[in-house]
């Protein structure tokens, strides 16, 4: 019995921490990624990329992406965290994984690296497009720029791209700036208009078009300028966060390491900007940068530290709440300017912008406006690159009781004095009444 | 099938497209190396990994860190203890072959006796591998040691016998899948055992595994660059190992076949020029164990017997007209060394768009110093382009074509780069049905434009230009866009034709108006010209069109979505502030207070009134309890009044509702008897 016990137990351990859960603030640490190579030796030409991850302490499972024994679930328990799709050409993945399981992955709030190239498969394109991302549909494309190019004494068809034009978030690229440009070698895709959730981080310069540089051009190519994007991200609104390159290349050791020099500018940087961008971009799509999380939402009247069950209409009250930011280890005061909090009713009647602590704690205070009913505090944070914040919390609003009214009205003075002289005559109007003789 | 294309396309990506240029090892592997290979407290971790990184500075000749000191106990204490594992035994002798510790010879000799006795209980590839090759490792590093083999053909025999028909050998006598792995390690062994038999062995032996080396190399791979390798399909109980460390096995064993054995090996230099050339487009491995094996593999090239191949390599492929560059090439071994005499030459040189040959049989200057031949494309005549240069090399010794593998023709791509000028440029607009000019403009396409034209829809735009190279012939850039971007950001992207010389392109608005979705208004105009080979490739803003279309029919496209900037989702919204109900309008307090005094003149009138009247209080009951009732009966009149006063100042309601009902009843009760008191006073008066 003892025997079967400890088997047990120990069944349990070796089970627990393949059981794992999407980013969550309660278990945000012990991340398992599966990626999925077209060939092992991506594993040891990407190896910078890989170690980053591995030194900040991701467990990485690769897994060639037509290895019969892939599978994200077991028992119905997601087993990673994370999907690195480094797998351009797989036409189908092995296993029982497919677009419908990696569409489902993402919903489940898990993120998602997808890195295309030159020759992308239809299952690749088709898990893009679900992320709103269309990849230009001719397959010897390549985005070509005669103007922003890398300038390199054995690439002369100007595909290896040197690009600088980055989006202006600190969140996603990192507070340190990236001086050095990024190059790119890739495919080039556009994202859907229709879909707010998707992002362009690197795009491309204004004179950059999407072609076959072998062939010549009679039509105009379908995509051009800066519309083309190089690398996008998606944030869904589970907070699952996407990653789509053009380019397999971006992340290899090779254009990490080599020097770049754009087309037309006189300065050579030593290393590419590509280890930083991606590395930082990385840590983004894995939650160590722009997560956060609010807690402790509170409210009371102005003078007090108790919370009310119901306001009154004109009350003067303060609202508070602690938002925090991980930061890949801890939770972090998150600080800034911009946090706002509504007084809801159908429509705000009340928005303010709370003031921070630069401890995490955010607060204001202001007057119930004088309609009763039931109200909502509402917190709603987008902000580009961070997780979302929805909260509300419910109040209702009544108005003045009988007794709270203005009790003594000057303008009502004379009546009250032509009451009180009435009286005080009728008082003695009584006793002269009564007893004169 | 999908993992080889996989590294076929990782090949081709990480070197230029089409006909690839390999480069020697370089200065780019050793800092790589250095990066790499790191000591931590003077070791590089286990045995395996001291080798790997001790092999490869020594390889590259890299001499920056000496871990003899803190490594050298560790090897004396493990070869002193004969590790069971026979693994560990090696990797300790294989560190001790390059570091060179002092150990005692009847140590060597030792193990070497305990070595040979194992070798003739050996059963698996593996322990015949780690056996001969530790055998080996102390004969080069204790020549006095006696490590012969004495019955080396019987080993020699049952190595051969785990051999399969397709060149392929077994890893033991149970496993049932033959591995190209398993053959490279296996021809190493033999090689090993070769050297370390003490009497000849049967010459017939040796041909058969020279014949199965044959048959090894039918099953070679090859990428489309020209590179060859070998790979194992099938993943076995040894792990599987990927195409780079199945080759290097495979490299190594021949080669240290082919020298041991007297005659050569019957290889084309061929697949050694194309499993060369595995090796070095791999480029520069980001991890230590990669970069090991290709360093590895590639001094295995570099002096082997079969035939040494020639990298024939170009610093530079784009050559720039205005920079005068000079077409360079360099012939290396492996890695990097100077290769024998030689001269490149160039077969053919043509324009890969027509494929018209501009130059032919032309011998490169070799300078005498280095390894560089080089060509003066300037004085050549080449004009701008993309050409494909294929060259073949030459070796002056006819002694060393034997020796030497240079692998015939090789072509390479490269790009001639000039200054192209633009010329003549004109900007017009046309009305329609007659061609007569409405208004014409010179372009200054170098310079800045700012243009500003109009024009309806049944007038043309035309734009026109030429563009020559260098040499003053014209040229086709692969980029020529004309772009109508509109002010709601729609944007049009049209191709300039060219038309003999000239490029030349008309907008007829008349046929472009379902295109432009009917948009009137402000079209700005934006000339993209670009090409690989151009070195002023531009992109100007020419000015703007002000165009005036037709309304919109019902049916009309409607223009697509745009995107929508990001910075305008997500940014804070404008604050609002509640607006309260406005308060009452009150009359100033002064003059509510001046109206108060003014209600309480009538209270006084109505005092004075009184004592003008002579009132008098004679009425008052004289005996002591109806005065008692009488006070107290005005007492509680006073008190209801004052209860009223009360209720206004501070009461509620309830409070002053309670307390007038029982004032009530005290004032009914003593009411009744004043009032009962003064009514019988006044009977007795009138009866009286």
């Amino acid at each position: 019995m003892a025997m079967k016990l400890s088997i047990f137990v120990a069944l349990i351990a070796l089970l627990l921490p393949l059981l794992s859960t999407a980013f969550s603030p309660e278990t945000p640490t012990d991340r398992r990624i599966l990626v999925l190579l077209d060939d092992q030796s991506i594993k040891s030409s990407h190896s910078i990329f890989f170690k980053s991850f591995q030194t900040r302490g991701y467990d990485l499972d690769f897994r060639l992406a037509d290895d019969p024994k892939i599978s994200l679930q077991r028992y119905g328990q997601y087993l990673y965290d994370g999907l690195i799709l480094f797998s351009p050409q797989a036409k189908r993945f092995g296993g029982s994984l497919d677009l419908a399981g990696v569409l489902e992955f993402v919903d489940s709030g898990r993120d998602l690296v997808i890195a295309a190239d030159g020759a992308a498969s239809d299952l690749i394109r088709d898990i893009s497009t679900e992320c709103g991302v269309d990849f230009d549909v001719d397959s010897a494309a390549m985005v070509i720029d005669h103007t922003s190019y890398a300038v390199s004494k054995t690439d002369g068809d100007h595909t290896l791209i040197a690009s600088d034009e980055f989006i202006q978030s600190d969140v996603i690229l990192g507070s340190e700036k990236i001086e050095a440009p990024v190059i790119f070698k890739g495919i080039a895709h556009s994202l859907n208009p229709a879909n707010s959730l998707v992002l362009k981080v690197l795009s491309a310069s204004p004179s950059a078009y999407s072609a076959n540089p072998e062939a010549e051009l009679s039509s105009p190519p379908s995509m051009s300028g800066s519309s083309i994007s190089l690398v996008s991200v998606v944030q869904a609104r589970n907070n699952a966060r996407i990653l789509i390159s053009g380019s397999l290349d971006l992340f290899s050791d090779r254009l990490f390491g080599s020097g770049v020099q754009k087309a037309g500018s006189e300065t050579t940087f030593e290393k590419s900007g590509n280890e930083q961008f991606v590395t930082e971009l990385s840590k983004w799509v894995f939650h160590e940068r722009g997560h956060l999380k609010a807690v402790s939402i509170q409210h009371h009247k102005v003078g007090e530290v108790v919370e009310p069950a119901m306001y009154r209409i004109k009350d003067e009250l303060e609202f508070s709440v602690e938002i925090y930011e991980w930061s890949g280890k801890s939770w972090q005061p998150y600080v800034s300017d911009d946090v706002q909090v509504q007084f809801y009713m159908m429509s705000p009647y009340v928005l303010k912008t709370l003031s921070t602590n630069q401890k995490g704690l955010y607060s204001t205070s202001f007057k119930v406006p004088d309609v009763y009913g039931v109200f909502q505090f509402k917190v709603e944070y987008h902000r580009l690159g961070y997780t979302g914040l929805s909260l509300s919390k419910q109040i209702p609003v009544r108005p003045f009781r009988h007794n709270e009214y203005e009790r003594f009205i000057t303008t009502a003075f004379p009546y009250y004095g032509g009451s009180v002289s009435m009286m005080a005559g009728f008082f003695v109007f009584t006793i002269v009444y009564l007893y004169n003789k | 099938m999908a993992r080889n294309l996989g590294f076929l396309f990782l090949i081709l990506s990480l070197t230029v497209c089409q006909a690839a240029i390999f480069e020697p090892v370089s200065d780019k592997h050793r800092s790589a190396a250095l990066h790499l290979f790191r000591p931590v407290d003077g070791t590089f971790g286990s045995f395996e990994e001291s080798y790997e990184a001790l092999r490869t500075f020594e390889i590259l000749g890299v001499k920056e860190f000496d871990i003899s000191k803190s490594t050298c106990p560790l090897v004396l204490k493990t070869l002193e203890a004969f590790p069971p594992s026979s693994k560990d035994l090696f990797d300790a002798l294989r560190v001790n072959h390059i570091l060179r510790c002092e150990v005692e010879a009847d140590i060597f000799e030792k193990i070497a006796s305990k070595l040979q006795t194992s070798i003739k209980e050996a059963s698996s590839l593996l322990d015949f591998y780690y056996g001969v090759q530790s055998l080996g490792l102390i004969k080069e590093q204790s020549p006095e040691t006696n490590v012969q083999l004495s019955d080396a053909s019987t080993s020699f025999h049952s190595i051969k016998s785990l051999s399969q028909s397709d060149g392929r050998w077994l890893f033991s006598f149970g496993s049932a899948e033959s591995s190209t792995y398993a053959a490279g390690l296996a021809l190493e062994t033999l090689a090993g055992v070769i050297s370390l038999a003490s009497s000849e062995l049967d010459q017939s032996m040796i041909g058969t595994v020279k014949s199965d080396i044959v048959k090894l190399f039918d099953s070679i791979e090859r990428y489309d660059d020209g590179s060859l390798y070998f790979d194992d399909k099938l993943l076995d109980t040894h792990g599987h190992h990927g195409p780079l460390s199945t080759t290097s096995a495979v490299v190594r064993g021949v080669t240290s076949f082919s020298a041991v054995i007297s005659g050569k090996l019957n290889l084309p230099g061929d697949k050694i020029l194309g499993l060369a050339r595995f090796f070095l487009g791999i480029g520069v491995p980001g991890n230590a164990k990669d970069l090991f094996t290709q360093i590895d593999s590639v001094a295995c090239l570099e002096d082997n017997k079969v035939s040494i191949p020639l990298i024939l390599s170009l610093p530079a492929t784009v050559l720039s007209l205005t920079k005068k560059d000079q077409l360079k090439v360099k012939v290396n071994t492996v890695l990097g060394s100077s290769a024998p005499p030689l001269t490149v030459k160039l077969v053919q040189a043509f324009s890969s768009d027509n494929k018209i040959p501009v130059l032919e049989n032309q011998e490169l200057n070799a300078d005498p110093e280095s390894s560089d031949h080089s060509l003066d494309i300037l004085s050549s005549n080449i004009d701008v382009g993309k050409y494909i240069f294929s060259f073949r090399v030459v070796l002056h010794d006819s002694e060393n074509k034997k020796n030497y593998a240079t692998g015939g023709q090789t072509q390479v791509p490269i790009f001639i780069t000039g200054f192209i000028n633009v010329d003549s440029s004109e900007i017009a607009i046309l009305d329609s049905d007659l061609g007569s000019i409405e208004t014409k403009q010179k372009l200054d396409l170098s310079g800045k434009t700012s243009l500003s034209l109009s024009a309806n829809h049944l007038q043309k735009l035309s734009l026109h230009f030429e563009l020559t190279t260098p040499h003053g012939n014209s040229f086709h850039p692969h980029q020529v866009f004309l772009k109508l971007s509109h002010e709601s950001k729609v944007e049009h992207v049209f191709v300039v034709g060219k038309s003999g010389k000239h490029f030349k392109i008309i907008l007829d608005f008349l046929g472009l108006v379902e295109k432009f979705y009917y948009l009137s208004g402000k079209y700005d105009l934006q000339l993209t010209v670009g090409d690989a080979a151009m070195e002023n490739s531009f992109l100007i803003v020419l000015g703007h069109v002000e165009l005036d279309l037709p309304q919109a029919p019902e049916k009309a496209p409607r223009p697509p979505p745009q995107l929508v900037d990001p910075s305008s989702i997500y940014r804070p919204k404008p604050e609002i502030t509640h607006i309260f109900r406005a308060t009452e309008k009150r009359p100033p307090q002064e003059l509510s207070l001046a109206f108060s005094c003014l209600t309480v003149l009538p209270f006084f009138a109505f005092l004075i009134g009184l004592l003008r009247l002579g009132v008098n209080l004679k009425n008052f009951p004289s005996s002591a309890l109806p005065a008692t009732f009488a006070l107290l009966f005005h007492c509680g009149i006073a008190a209801v009044l004052s209860l009223y006063l009360l209720f206004w100042l501070k009461l509620d309601l309830f409070t002053t509702l309670k307390a007038l009902g029982f004032l009530g009843i005290f004032l009914l009760f003593v009411g009744h008897r004043t009032l009962s008191h003064l009514a019988s006073t006044s009977t007795k008066l009138k009866s009286a």
